[in-house]
Formats: structure tokens, C-alpha cells, sequence
């Protein structure tokens, strides 16, 4: 048979014209993410390791580890690192604790197919513009004219300081915050809430088991995947707060709400090259090995 | 039976005071807009103004010696020239790193895409403006759009519907000596349709929200965006209360209303793209 040899060509040069076919595709895609992605990282740890003044000429001056010494030699970058972390911890736990129990709330029978335009209402500052719904939040805090203290007072209950006291910014932020990410979370967790299994309520409800203990015992270990995704998503969202900071604190009053990543922009925008990137190293590491640990336990630890 | 009913009501109560707190700042925000100095200063709870003004929307008419249609215009430009770059490159190269992941150097792109997208998004920035300073980039709307167009939750989404595609389906058009070329757009493309509708709609709202990198990037206010605009707005001195929330009603409104047009789709494509990613 003569058509067999043509053959065997022509899968030869398939072979290599799919392959390239393949490169092809990938290319503009891989060109995007080394040239924004991979080498803004790299110029990042790079910088890290160079004296500010000296970052952006053509011969940057290595100076080792000078600036992570000078970072946590630093009082306001500790400082910062600490607000971060407390900050992080609750935003987290409350995040998730409202937004499971409002998910669990959605999807009990009690509102039954009205649901939905609550689930819509919830999610609807997801999709807002960041810097939209935060400049809101600021006014809405203002003293002369914002709905909150006109609201309390009209209830006859204490006026709130908002952000202009060191101790209500705090919690000012958290609650404008979480009025931006914990329709995410309750999402995700509505999508677990659907995925249950039934069976086990109706055996839990044979067994005469409480709300609590059935909840301890039968919902949580199920709702393991989207307890993951969620304090996941959450600590890396909480850890790196900055738009909602720029917008209405601008990390203040004083330092009271000074995070991290705002502290590291801060420095960047006064030409503190090197102090600024080794900020954003320290915290890229943070985050990494945070998420990697969660992940880890998540996956393991046996749900009782 | 009573008692089951009167829970049903105090239900749907809760229910709705949870979601005033989720809405009441949109209505507040859109009342504040149209309402005079005085009627914000005597009433500030008051969401139906006894008189409209426009003022407002006159007041923010111009802007930085810039008129609020340039900074609509970027608005609509960069979302829309990021979404389609965002779309073509992060489909192509999730459908190439899904067909062949053996192909050499596919293994490290992956694995570098991975790095770039667990960087915190906001300090990957900072070195942007340096790699837009080299580039001569800096200052340029192409510099704003090439950032953009970075898609992490886009290549999830294509991924997983690349993924879901019966292997039998792509096996039967090689035995008919398809090309790859071929494959992709007469067999895979046209069952795309719903993860392409999805991710759309997903990176447009996403890239009308966005405002830092923008800042970043650009030299003076003639690359601005609406939120950035917004911003830049809200930190001047001596504030227009009215403008501001002039400003932030017409960021937000194409926002929610696309996302009440489409709330399934995009609820939906967040929620697998979380999951994947």
C-alpha cells in the first residue's frame, strides 16, 4: 500500500504542527505572566536587597540584608505588624462565624424559596467597586451629617465615634469591611448548604440529637470544604486590608489602623524602595506560609 | 397552627434587617446625590429629598480641569480592551496547559503562574511601576490594560469547563485527523459558550472596580478611571459632599445593574472560581 507511507508523514508533521499550535496558544499568555507577574516579583525581592536612593539607577548598590534589619529594628513597622495581626484574627473569626450562621439561616426552611433575593441583597457589594463602597462607609461615619450617628441618635443609644477615635477606627473599618467581603463567604457557604446530605439530619433527628449537637456533630464535618476555601480566602483578604484603609483612615488616627501593606505603600510613595519591597517580601511570606498551614490542617485534622 | 407562621414572619424580619444593612448605603449614597446642603445637614436619614437638585452632577461635570466624559470613556475603554485581552490569553493558554501539560516549559509557566497569583495583588503593584518605568510604559492606558489583563480567577474558570469536557469528544476528532486548530475552534469552542458568557461578565466588573494599579501607573488624571477619579475627588480638599456621591452613584450604578441582569451567572462563576482556585 503506497498511502501508508504519506501517512506516517503526515502524522509526523501533525505532531509538530499541533504542538506548535499548542506553543502558540500559550504564548500570550505566558508573555503577560512573566512580564507583569514574574518579573514585578522578582524586581520586588531584587529591590529588596538595594539601597533606596540607588533602586531605580542603572547600578542599584547591594546591601545585603540592611533592610529587613532596618524593617523589624523599626518601632512603627512592629507596631504595624501587630495592628495586622489582631486586625486579621477578628476580621477572620467574625467574618466567618456571621457568615456561616446567616448561610445556615438562608438555607433553612424557614425563608424557603424567598431566599434568593436575600442571597442577591448579600452579595451585591462583592461586585461594587471597592473604593465606591468604602468612600460611602466614610461619610456614612461623619460626624455632622452621616446616617450612623444620626440613626443611633434617633434611637436614643450613644453616639459612635467612628473613625475620628483611636478606639471605635478599628472596629469602624471591620464592620465596613466585612459590609464588603462576608457576602463571598456566605455564598460559599450556601453552595456547601446545598450539597449536604439529608439523610444524616433525618438519622440525627431519629437519634433525639439537640441543635448544637447536631450542628457539632453532623453539619460542621460536611461544611469542611467550604470552611477551607473561606478562611483561605479570608485570611489572605484580611491580611493584606488596603484599599479600605486609603479610603477613609489613611492608617489613621495616629497609627491606629497603620497595617502592613498600607505602611509598605506609604514607604514605597516616599521613595523608600528598598524598606518598602522588603516590607512586602516579609509579608508575601507571611501570607504564603499561613495559606500553605491552613490548607495543610484543613486537609488533615480529623473534624470532631 | 400559629406558632410555626409567626416564625416564618420573624424569619423574613431578620432576613430583611440584614439585608437593609447590606443595601441601605447604595440608597443613601443615590439620596445624598440629589440632595441640598440643607436637606443633608437637617435630614441626614431621609432617602426621598423634598426637592431634587442636579447640582451635583453639574459640580462634578469637570474635574481636575478634566471633563467627567474623559474619565467615563477610560472607564469604558480599559474595561472593555482588558476584558477582551484578558479573555483571549488566560482561554488559549488554559485550553494549551490543559491539552498538552507535557509539553516542555508548560510544567514551569504553570508553576509561575501559581506564584504570581498568590503574590498580594496589592504589593505586586509597586514593582509594576518600576517594569512600566522600564517598558516606557508609564503613564499609558496600554500599560494600564497589559496590568489588567493578568486573569488568576479567569484561568480557573476556563480550566475547569476545559476539564469537564468528555475526553471521548476530542478523541474522535483526532481519529478523523483534526487539527488542534481545528479541535478548538469547531468542536471546543462552540460548547464554551457559557464558561466564555461567565467569565465576561466576571472580569468586567472586576476591571471597572479596579483603581490601584491604575493610580500607579498613570502620570496625571488624563488615564483615570472612574474610581480613581473617585478617589483622587474624595481626598481633595475643601469636599463636595453631593459630587462625591454624584461620582460614586455613576461608578456603582453600571456595576449593579449588570450584576442584577446577570446576578446568576456571575454568583455562580465566583463561587467555581473560588473553589478551583
Amino acid at each position: 500500500m503506497k498511502a501508508n507511507a504519506p501517512y506516517e508523514n503526515g502524522v509526523a508533521r501533525r505532531w509538530l504542527g499541533d504542538n506548535a499550535t499548542f506553543y502558540l496558544f500559550a504564548a500570550p499568555f505566558a508573555a503577560l505572566t512573566i512580564v507583569m507577574g514574574l518579573w514585578p516579583i522578582a524586581l520586588s525581592i531584587q529591590t529588596s536587597f538595594t539601597e533606596s536612593y540607588t533602586a531605580l539607577s542603572p547600578a542599584p548598590n547591594y546591601i545585603g540584608l540592611v533592610n529587613y534589619v532596618e524593617v523589624f529594628n523599626d518601632p512603627a513597622f512592629v507596631k504595624s505588624a501587630w495592628l495586622t495581626l489582631r486586625y486579621t484574627v477578628l476580621a477572620v473569626v467574625l467574618n466567618l462565624l456571621i457568615a456561616l450562621f446567616y448561610a445556615m439561616f438562608l438555607s433553612s426552611a424557614l425563608l424557603g424559596r424567598g431566599a434568593w433575593i436575600f442571597k442577591l441583597c448579600c452579595f451585591l457589594p462583592v461586585v461594587t467597586p471597592d473604593v465606591a463602597g468604602y468612600i460611602v462607609w466614610k461619610w456614612m461615619y461623619s460626624g455632622d451629617f452621616g446616617a450612623v450617628n444620626a440613626a443611633l441618635t434617633a434611637l436614643g443609644l450613644p453616639e459612635f465615634g467612628g473613625v475620628s477615635s483611636v478606639s471605635t477606627a478599628t472596629i469602624a473599618i471591620l464592620i465596613a469591611e466585612m459590609w464588603y467581603h462576608v457576602g463571598f463567604y456566605v455564598v460559599i457557604f450556601l453552595a456547601n448548604f446545598a450539597m449536604l446530605d439529608r439523610s444524616l439530619d433525618e438519622a440525627a433527628r431519629l437519634d433525639r440529637a439537640g441543635f448544637w449537637r447536631k450542628f457539632w456533630k453532623v453539619t460542621l464535618p460536611q461544611l469542611r470544604p467550604a470552611i477551607t476555601i473561606n478562611s483561605i480566602y479570608a485570611l489572605i483578604q484580611f491580611l493584606k486590608t488596603f484599599t479600605v484603609v486609603v479610603v477613609i483612615t489613611k492608617g489613621g488616627p495616629g497609627t491606629a489602623t497603620n497595617f502592613v501593606s498600607y505602611y509598605a505603600y506609604r514607604q514605597f510613595d516616599q521613595a523608600q524602595y528598598g524598606t518598602a519591597t522588603a516590607m512586602a517580601t516579609i509579608l508575601f511570606s507571611v501570607i504564603m506560609v499561613l495559606a500553605f498551614a491552613l490548607y495543610w490542617f484543613n486537609q488533615r485534622r480529623d473534624w470532631r | 397552627m400559629i406558632a410555626p407562621n409567626l416564625l416564618k414572619i420573624g424569619a423574613y424580619g431578620l432576613a430583611i434587617a440584614v439585608s437593609a444593612f447590606f443595601v441601605f448605603p447604595y440608597l443613601w449614597m443615590i439620596s445624598a446625590s440629589f440632595k441640598s446642603t440643607e436637606a443633608i445637614l437637617t435630614e441626614p436619614l431621609q432617602l426621598i429629598p423634598d426637592t431634587l437638585s442636579l447640582k451635583a452632577y453639574r459640580d462634578i461635570s469637570v474635574m481636575s480641569g478634566i471633563g467627567l466624559g474623559t474619565y467615563v470613556w477610560n472607564s469604558i475603554w480599559i474595561t472593555f480592551a482588558s476584558t477582551v485581552l484578558t479573555l483571549l490569553t488566560t482561554a488559549f493558554g488554559a485550553y494549551a496547559l490543559y491539552r498538552a501539560p507535557k509539553l516542555p516549559g508548560f510544567a514551569l509557566l504553570r508553576v509561575g503562574f501559581l506564584l504570581v497569583i498568590m503574590y498580594p495583588y496589592m504589593l505586586l503593584v509597586m514593582p509594576v511601576y518600576l517594569v512600566m518605568f522600564k517598558l516606557g510604559l508609564l503613564g499609558t492606558v496600554t500599560g494600564i490594560i497589559l496590568f489588567l489583563s493578568v486573569g488568576p480567577i479567569q484561568f480557573f474558570l476556563f480550566e475547569q469547563f476545559f476539564r469537564s469536557i468528555p475526553r471521548e469528544v476530542i478523541e474522535a476528532a483526532k481519529m478523523d485527523h483534526a487539527s488542534e486548530a481545528r479541535i478548538l475552534f469547531r468542536i471546543v469552542a462552540p460548547m464554551s459558550r457559557p464558561v466564555v458568557v461567565t467569565v465576561t461578565l466576571i472580569t468586567i466588573l472586576l476591571n471597572w472596580a479596579q483603581w490601584f494599579p491604575i493610580l500607579v501607573i498613570s502620570r496625571s488624571t488624563d488615564t483615570y478611571t472612574l474610581p480613581v477619579a473617585l478617589l483622587s475627588l474624595n481626598s481633595e480638599l475643601g469636599v463636595n459632599f453631593q459630587g462625591i456621591m454624584a461620582l460614586a452613584t455613576l461608578t456603582t450604578l453600571p456595576v449593579i445593574l449588570i450584576y442584577l441582569a446577570t446576578q446568576k451567572y456571575v454568583i455562580e462563576g465566583m463561587i467555581s472560581g473560588a473553589v478551583k482556585g
